[in-house]
């Protein structure tokens, strides 16, 4: 129930409003932007929001992911290229729509599927997330360290092409949170005599660097190549959506919600997985899955519910076990951080009013969304046409600098973003998980401690972790999703290699 | 485990157990406690011997993987050059010459050769920048060790 009072005060708060409304504008039009994604924005504005409260600034942030999810939808319908890896699905019946003259149809679809996905998962949060902190509570350091093995586990191996490049990223993600003194008992560790290195390498400019300027990197392979808008539709029967042709697609919608949000809950899936998930589900369970494909409205309402429904059930595991669920809640951790915040179940306690008056923000978020993408996606993307990327690149070029020194005031981090920008296109290229690296860098840090805890705790060393039921569920959970990873690519490769012979 | 799908196999498996190895000797050298316990090696080391594991485990899939596209690496060592020289010339002359050189030169590796766009864009990034950030949010600038614009402006 705190979430009522917690409604009145933001909608009685027009500065807050604002925020909200503002981040609703910039994560849409940036999510529509091809090679940008909300990451890529949080990370970029996340030094800005050092200089404002901590509610506007986490609600700002938070309402940019969310808001950047549906954006990447216009992209897909209007442009046939996702601007998210997310509405790829979208864009496999979306723009055979917009070549049909459907594009404002389809964008209707995706607005309020988006918005129907995108609450119902928020609403889950809301529901749960108090019960799964009290659980949390009780959990000790042996089970605390396998809930991270097994989130290593699975970032690492799950998303992406490669399950051994993968894990890799994870590992080396942990290799570089050990830079810096260790926390326990102040030794040096990888830093090989810089006194720069002695305070670690720093979050901010390390994930500016991996999707911001990684990104720029990335887009000079893109140069010269516009982005064209298909025409839009004047005939109002082919833009206008009616009940009729919508109701086909709610129990796809309502499906599609839960499996996101469902998808949500795990650390590292994402909403891309939800979302491809959820299509081919919906489109096993079709009543026209000849259709799908070729221009089906119920092809762009399943994904486009079960990547938006990600958005609140992701939020679960960052604040109720310090763990985020993804590329989003590893930023959202460096705001907490910053505004003094202690993230874990414990912020119940010391953070309540906080915590739920996000999460409103977060519903009022969805509703301005939906609306600016109801009445102007088609704007929105005639908008994003007139953008030279030619410029805009250079621009987001220097913006990542100056964002960086920001953080720390400290030109060393401006060298770090810098090495992360070209280690984070180099991942990218050369099949490394980008995502993995930084969830692992941010876990590794809690992940050390609970394990050094839990071996002071122990008599039989590390036994301890076999022995408590808890934690041993965990480690089964990471191993079991790692081998169902392996089986499933090699039989992808063998079906693979059988079709080329 | 993904045998033959992504680039460049046997150079990546080397590289990660090359760094493997590098990390582990770095970690074998980190200080015991004073009790002499491991706990500050038991995380680095683990970190070290995965990428040993999984680079062996890369080289022993390795087939010939997808073809590595090298067209457009030139303009991105540029750009990666044009990068460290950027933050080099922040240290040195400060925020605003360094900034009114690295515009144009970004904007010129993206395809501008519009010269009074680039001459605009030279002057109008560090200004747009500097009131930005330095001043409506008021961060302290970098300022460079051998000359800063900011010393003839006064810290405007």
């Amino acid at each position: 129930m705190d979430i009522f009072p917690a409604l009145a005060g933001v909608l009685t708060d027009p500065i807050l409003m604002g925020w909200v409304f503002l981040a609703a504008i910039v994560g849409m039009v940036v999510g529509a932007i091809p090679g940008l994604t909300a990451s890529a924005a949080i990370a970029i504005l996340l030094p800005l929001t050092f200089y404002m409260e901590p509610l506007p600034a986490l609600a700002f942030l938070y309402v940019i992911g969310k808001s950047g999810r549906f954006g990447g939808s216009i992209a897909a319908i209007l442009f046939n290229t996702p601007g998210t890896a997310a509405s790829a699905a979208t864009q496999l019946d979306g723009y055979p729509l917009a070549r049909q003259g459907k594009a404002s149809k389809a964008m209707k679809v995706a607005t309020i599927s988006s918005v129907i996905g995108d609450f119902t998962g928020e609403v889950l949060l809301i529901a749960g997330v108090a019960w799964i902190a009290a659980v949390a509570l009780k959990l000790g350091p042996p089970e605390l360290f396998a809930v991270y093995f097994a989130a290593f586990i699975v970032i690492g191996s799950v998303i992406g092409k490669s399950v051994t490049r993968g894990l890799a990223s994870a590992a080396l993600g942990v290799l570089v949170a050990m830079i810096g003194l260790d926390p326990i008992s102040s030794t040096a560790r990888f830093t090989f005599g810089s006194f720069d290195l002695t305070n670690g390498i720093g979050l901010v400019p390390l994930m500016i660097g991996i999707f911001v300027l990684g990104e720029v990197f990335a887009q000079i392979e893109e140069r010269g190549k516009p982005a064209s808008m298909v025409a839009d539709d004047t005939d109002a029967t082919l833009s206008n959506l009616t009940w009729a042709e919508y109701k086909p697609c709610l129990p796809h919608v309502v499906r599609s919600s839960f499996i996101g949000a469902f998808i949500g809950m795990l650390p590292g899936l994402g909403s891309a997985i939800a979302a491809f998930v959820a299509y081919g589900e919906g489109k096993r369970r079709a009543r026209n899955p000849d259709e799908w494909g070729t221009g089906a409205l119920e092809g762009v309402a399943a994904p486009e519910a079960a990547n938006n429904a990600v958005s609140g059930p992701s939020m679960a595991p960052l604040l109720t076990l310090g763990i985020p669920g993804s590329t989003i809640g590893a930023i959202l951790i460096g705001v907490f951080l910053i505004h003094g915040i202690q993230i874990g179940p414990t912020m119940f306690l010391t953070s309540r009013d906080l915590v739920y008056a996000l999460f409103a923000c977060g519903l009022i978020g969805i509703a301005m969304y939906g609306v600016i993408g109801y009445f102007g996606a088609a704007f929105i993307g005639r908008f994003i046409t007139r953008i030279p990327t030619k410029v805009l690149y250079p621009i987001i070029f220097l913006t990542s600098f100056v964002a960086a020194y920001t953080s720390r005031g400290n030109l060393f981090d401006v060298y770090v973003m810098v090495a992360a920008g070209f280690v984070g296109w180099a991942m990218r290229k050369l099949d490394f998980n980008p995502a993995a690296f930084v969830i692992s860098f941010v876990l590794a840090g809690g992940a050390e401690e609970t394990f050094r805890q839990a071996l002071l705790l122990s008599d039989n060393g590390l036994l301890i972790f076999v022995t408590r039921p808890v934690a041993l569920l965990f480690l089964v959970i990471g191993f079991t999703a790692l081998f169902l990873r392996v089986r499933s690519l090699n039989r992808h490769a063998r079906a693979h290699a059988l079709r080329d012979a | 485990m993904t045998p033959g799908s992504s680039p460049a196999p046997r150079v990546v498996g080397v590289a990660l157990v090359l760094i493997g190895l590098a990390a582990t000797a770095t970690s074998l050298s980190i200080s015991l406690d004073q009790y002499g316990r491991w706990g500050a090696r038991y995380f680095p080391l683990a970190g070290a011997f995965a990428l040993i594991l999984l680079g062996a485990a890369e080289l022993r899939s390795a087939r010939a993987g997808r073809s590595f596209d090298r067209t457009h690496l030139p303009a991105i060592a540029g750009l990666l050059a044009v990068s460290v020289t950027y933050v080099w010339a922040i240290s040195a002359f400060g925020y605003l010459i360094s900034t009114a050189l690295a515009a144009p030169a970004a904007l010129w590796i993206f395809g501008t050769r519009n010269v009074l766009g680039l001459a605009v864009a030279a002057i109008a990034c560090p200004t747009a920048y500097h009131l930005v950030f330095f001043k409506l949010l008021g961060v302290f600038p970098p300022l460079g060790r051998y000359f800063d614009l900011l010393d003839l402006f006064g810290g405007v």
